[in-house]
């Protein structure tokens, strides 16, 4: 435990002196900061609109940070020549590529928590303290990019970051639209259409369940079950992809 | 006693481009490098040194045969428990200072943190970086990184030192550096393990040597096992003749000198004589690591070395 601790310290360490980092969060702040505006130019519940924008910037964000940085994250150890002395030690690959995902999990879960305090903070002194309605949308926010990093993480196992960084965003697109894949397939009328849209239904992941933010910002109370349901089939099918990422990283030669 | 590198038919095909098109890396080795020992593996490049090294290190998969590092079959984490890798031209974290960096590599090979703050300290001041511990990585000049490395190969008390083409790079100083190094640590009594290009410190230094051309082992054994006693080329200066056999290679200093194979002396001896030359000096040369090594390329690829003038 101590190595893949060792591991995942050194990439937290990495991306947090990262200067792409830096601005991406800076980039953040300001997209939060401007939510307060859209106030401004709209009609109807301000609040509201003030809440889904900063919301929305929140998931945006750290979703960009978990494809740009998870799909550097075993690339750049190759590219770099890194991976010859960490992968010559006497520790297994999966431990290694464990490591390395806990640490960009880590920078994931940093950078959401800075930017939950912003948002606090800015929507905070206008509204008046959030409800727990939009820290648990917060929390569910962070379940779906446990499992977007992992995508990342896997596809930087074996593609350049240009090419994982494509395959990452059509995980993410996609990902938001199973459910309309899922009605895709039930009416199409070719049997082997129908038959493809229900397997990518299936095997591709629904990032929609993780997605409650439009109910905390319309104060919708979510039930716990379907919390429960996502928290599992989050963590599940993370599993899942990491057990596949370090197959690949096991078989990988490092010419 | 437990060798402390062993391989058996070690082999590695790799494949390369649309069609998988095979190409060997390295053909059937069969390896011993006994514990204790300084070992220097030598071959010209694309011989099969760093893709035996890479597959010891279990960076990449043997495509055939097997291997063992202390007794423990290759690429079990725990064959490279006791030992200290430095790859060939390292690149480290540039984010790191080299008190993170040996502390990161300390901790994945399992050292108490009491016991991994003496020891970086300790290495720091020995290879000159004591002054610059807290300085990023990303700063370090080439012979800084190299230092560091060599830093890092230690930092786990390893019994098996391997590094590859240690000294390709560096400035004398830095090949001072990692000379002694090599011989301290051996004198401490761990086994080093290294390729190099420089053949006159792998004479230096090595107790035994392993020779691959073209993927294959062309030879293994003491330093004196491989030289043998063969004399390579004679040198003979004589005086007095403008020539000897009708022609000289060289004038010096109003002395004539030709450097001729060993069982062509006696003929131009007597040639000399006969001509009246004076005899100067017959200086016998004995064999050097390269002669064997070129000797090893001309016959694995007789057509192509002459071509290319390797032997030139």
């Amino acid at each position: 435990m101590s190595q893949i601790l060792a591991v995942a310290t050194n990439t937290f360490r990495e991306a947090v002196r990262d200067k792409v980092l830096h601005s991406i969060l800076f980039f953040a702040a300001l997209l939060l900061m401007v939510s307060l505006a859209m106030q401004e130019i709209t009609i109807g519940d301000q609040a509201k609109v003030v809440r889904g924008v900063a919301l929305g910037g929140i998931s945006l964000m750290g979703a960009i940070i978990a494809i740009f940085l998870g799909v550097g994250l075993v690339w750049k150890e190759i590219e770099k020549k890194t991976i010859y002395t960490l992968a010559s030690k006497p520790v297994a690959r999966w431990r290694l590529l464990f490591g390395k995902y806990l640490g960009l999990w880590l920078t994931l879960a940093a950078e959401v928590s800075i930017l939950t305090v912003l948002y606090t903070g800015i929507v905070g002194s206008q509204q008046g303290l959030p409800s727990g309605g939009v820290y648990l949308a917060i929390a569910m926010l962070m379940l779906e990019l446990t499992l977007l990093c992992a995508w990342s993480t896997l596809f930087s196992t074996f593609a350049a970051p240009t090419t994982a960084s494509a395959y990452s965003l059509c995980i993410y697109v996609i990902g938001h639209f199973t459910d309309d894949l899922l009605l895709f397939g039930q009416r199409a009328e070719d049997p082997t259409f129908k038959a493809l849209c229900l397997a990518l239904y299936r095997v591709l992941p629904n990032l929609e369940l993780f997605n409650i933010r439009a109910e905390a910002v319309h104060g919708i109370v979510v039930p716990m079950t379907e919390v429960a349901w996502a928290a599992a089939y989050g963590l599940g099918y993370t599993a899942a992809v990491l057990a596949v990422a370090m197959m690949v990283f096991q078989r990988r030669d490092f010419a | 006693m437990t060798p402390a590198i062993r391989t058996e038919k070690l082999g590695k095909v790799y494949r390369s481009g649309f069609w998988r098109i095979p190409y060997t890396g390295l053909a059937d080795l069969d390896l011993e490098v006994p514990e204790g020992t300084s070992f220097g593996f030598i071959g010209p490049n694309g011989a099969g040194k760093t893709t035996t090294i890479k597959t010891l290190m279990s960076l990449q998969k043997a495509t055939s045969g097997r291997a063992w590092i202390h007794g423990v079959p290759v690429p079990d984490p725990e064959s490279r428990r006791r030992v200290g890798f430095l790859p060939e031209r390292p690149y480290f974290y540039e984010h790191l200072t080299a008190y993170e960096f040996l502390d990161f590599y300390g901790r994945l090979a399992d050292v108490p943190s009491a016991e991994r703050k003496a020891r970086i300290n300790v290495l720091l001041e020995r290879v000159d970086l004591g002054r610059f511990r807290d300085v990023p990585l990303g700063k370090y000049s080439k012979g800084m990184l190299q230092r560091a490395g060599l830093a890092q190969t230690l930092i786990g008390d390893p019994s098996l030192l391997v590094l590859d083409e240690p000294m390709s790079g560096l400035d004398p100083l830095g090949r001072v550096l990692v000379r002694d190094l090599i011989l301290e640590e051996k004198r401490n009594g761990r086994t080093v393990f290294f390729s190099s290009h420089v053949l006159a410190d792998v004479e230096a230094i090595c107790d035994r040597v392993a020779m691959v051309v073209g993927g294959k082992l062309r030879g293994q054994g003491t330093v004196p096992e491989l030289l043998g006693s063969t004399v390579a080329h004679v040198d003979i200066v004589v005086a007095g003749v403008d020539e000897v056999d009708g022609r000289l290679l060289a004038v010096r200093g109003g002395r004539l000198a030709r450097r001729l194979a060993p069982d062509a002396v006696d003929a131009f001896l007597d040639a000399a004589r006969a001509a009246g030359a004076g005899i100067v000096s017959v200086v016998p040369a004995q064999r050097t690591l390269e002669n064997v090594l070129l000797d090893e390329v001309e016959r694995a690829r007789p057509v192509n070395a002459k071509r290319l003038g390797v032997l030139a």
